[in-house]
């Protein structure tokens, strides 16, 4: 039983960083039309810039998760004025940018850093003991991180200005474009946040487990995923996905052979599209 | 139809040049050609963006191998046991998707994602297909001719007809099928898949032959390359492998007949042509597919037979 409760609390901080990058999957697609694929490398880049300044330049961790997100947003929006700027709502060509986009970074960060795995010290250590449960502090310090973005996130979208814009955006382009909404800024501004998102994901990922160049692909994998089951467009809901594929996951090893650890998730995956195809939270027309 | 005399010149070849690496080369390009060839039918044909075609590649090479170690069969037989397995993989995973009608980002994921089960499968089955480590393909295809009888396909030379030989086949085939009612329905819905519902063509029959057509397509270049490179592993169904056909098809010209052998050709002997370490290679890859879809959608033959005909209304 303690066996099981254990991972169901790794499941949980894992599926939160599946759900940070399910929110930018989310959020890019509800304003860009396109799928974001190479937003896991925009993690990577947060979670190496991290690794960067916190294990080879000293700095607190912090100061280098800041970094990293700052990058990721440059990066991001390097990325959206060079390439996704010209495939807005175009589906198929965003999707296969990105993809290229994906070969690039990674083979990138393959001659910057090799496949050397790269790991840092723990920033908070020690272990929480629940009874027999241990738990590192540093996962739950994460987990408390990551929910609160996300919820900010979420808060923010639908209570300011800026969120009322979002979504009048979404429901209707044009009508928004009349009523004085600078739609080509916030189509930037979603990338680039989604972008910052993914880095700030990467940052934390960086203090619990060890980087290897591939880490993006695996990630934005998951974090579609879990997209997709939550109902594309439901902010909240891609934190709900992320936790229920990754406990799905965790789980899942546990019970079945762990070698397709991988595979209960897409199982998981297909049944939603097939038998609820606007996701577990979203409204069935 | 024409088009297809371009490649005559292929079949004098070897005897002006005897280098095997230009050979060994285009032997590479004409098996990878086939492999787009089979992703062009359904996404050049029918507009679905499959990315199921790596994993029918592998499964051809596996089970065509399988078949002919268990069975003692031979490569054509064993190859008909891969047919049978990859049209009832495909029936299986076409029904599912287009039933439930999965579009685009929808059905790239879901194949993507049965692709990645099946490449598990190939991982961790280690009884059967070795796992990680992949198997030595030691059988060679055999070939009956008129005069000589069976041949063994051993040398540079013999598989570079048999590779062409197969190419030209399955580009007759592909022209023939897009030329024919069931290509122009597959152009139909992927042009308007609402107007063709409407015009009466039953666009889940078609949407399904499409993919099992191309995925049988694929399953034949995965076997030639096995027998070629005489090792195959899981590799073959990993993503990167979807990936390269992707590029092969986007470079040379989506929806034309000659634009996946184009595409393969330039990303085949491209790294032959400039030394390139492997991680700067997968970046060319990407590279070039971002600027293709960015400054060349038509690819390669669409530009240049635009080039043609433009020169022919000025004259």
């Amino acid at each position: 039983m303690q066996v099981v409760i254990g991972q169901i609390l790794n499941g949980i901080i894992l599926g939160s960083l599946y759900g940070i990058i399910a929110l930018g999957v989310t959020m890019t697609f509800g304003i860009t039309g396109i799928v974001n694929f190479a937003l896991g490398e925009f993690m990577m880049i947060g979670a190496y810039a991290t690794w960067y300044f916190s294990d080879q330049a000293m700095l607190p961790f912090p100061v280098a998760v800041m970094l990293g997100v700052v990058l990721a947003a440059v990066a991001g929006l390097v990325a959206d004025q060079v390439l996704f700027r010209f495939t807005r709502n175009n589906l198929v060509n965003g999707l296969l940018v990105s993809i290229g986009l994906i070969s690039v970074m990674e083979s990138g960060a393959l001659l910057l850093f090799t496949t050397t795995p790269k790991s840092m010290d723990a920033v908070v250590a020690g272990s929480l003991s629940l009874g027999a449960i241990t738990l590192p502090r540093m996962k739950v310090v994460v987990f408390l991180l990551l929910v609160a973005v996300i919820g900010l996130t979420w808060l923010g979208l639908s209570r300011a200005w800026l969120g009322r814009a979002t979504r009048a955006y979404a429901q209707n382009p044009e009508a928004a474009m009349l009523m004085g909404v600078p739609t080509k800024l916030l189509q930037t501004g979603v990338v680039v946040y989604s972008c910052a998102l993914a880095g700030f994901g990467g940052g934390l990922y960086a203090s619990l487990f060890s980087l290897e160049p591939s880490l993006g692909g695996l990630f934005i994998l998951k974090g579609v995923e879990a997209a997709i089951l939550a109902g594309v467009g439901n902010l909240l809901g891609a934190l709900a996905g992320g936790v229920i594929l990754g406990v799905t996951e965790s789980v899942g090893s546990l019970y079945l052979p762990s070698a397709f650890r991988d595979a209960y998730g897409l199982v998981f995956l297909v049944a939603i599209l097939l038998f609820r195809p606007a996701g577990l939270f979203g409204s069935q027309r | 139809m024409k088009t297809l005399l371009l490649l005559i010149p292929f079949y004098v070849l070897p005897l002006l040049v005897q280098s095997d690496v230009v050979l060994t080369v285009l032997i590479f390009t004409f098996v990878l050609s086939i492999l787009a060839i089979g992703f062009n039918i359904v996404f050049g044909g029918a507009g679905q963006l499959t990315m199921f075609h790596a994993a029918a590649f592998g499964i051809g090479g596996y089970v065509t191998f399988l078949s002919m170690l268990r069975f003692g069969i031979s490569f054509w037989l064993g190859f008909g046991v891969a047919v049978l397995v990859v049209v009832v993989t495909s029936i299986v995973i076409g029904w599912i998707c287009f039933k439930f009608r999965l579009k685009e980002f929808y059905f790239a994921v879901v194949t993507l994602a049965f692709a990645e089960l099946c490449r598990l499968v190939a991982l961790n089955w280690n009884s059967v297909t070795n796992g990680t480590l992949g198997m030595l393909v030691l059988e060679k295809p055999t070939v009956w001719l008129p005069g000589t009888g069976i041949v063994k396909i051993e040398q540079t030379v013999p598989w570079y007809f048999l590779t062409l030989v197969c190419l030209t086949g399955i580009l007759i085939f592909s022209a023939l099928l897009m030329r024919s009612w069931i290509g122009r329905n597959f152009s139909a819905i992927r042009l308007n898949e609402d107007l063709a519902q409407t015009l009466g063509i039953d666009t889940f029959r078609y949407k399904l032959l499409a993919f099992t057509i191309s995925n049988v397509v694929a399953a034949f270049a995965g076997a030639l390359f096995g027998f070629y490179t005489g090792y195959i592993d899981p590799a073959y169904l990993s993503v990167t492998q979807s990936l390269d056909a992707i590029a092969m098809v986007l470079l040379g010209g989506v929806s034309t007949i000659l634009g996946p052998v184009v595409g393969a050709l330039v990303l085949t002997s491209l790294p032959h042509l400039i030394e390139l370490p492997a991680e700067l290679r997968v970046a060319v890859y990407g590279t070039i597919l971002i600027l293709v879809i960015l400054l060349m959608p038509r690819g390669i033959v669409g530009l240049v037979s635009g080039l043609l005909r433009g020169r022919f209304n000025a004259a």
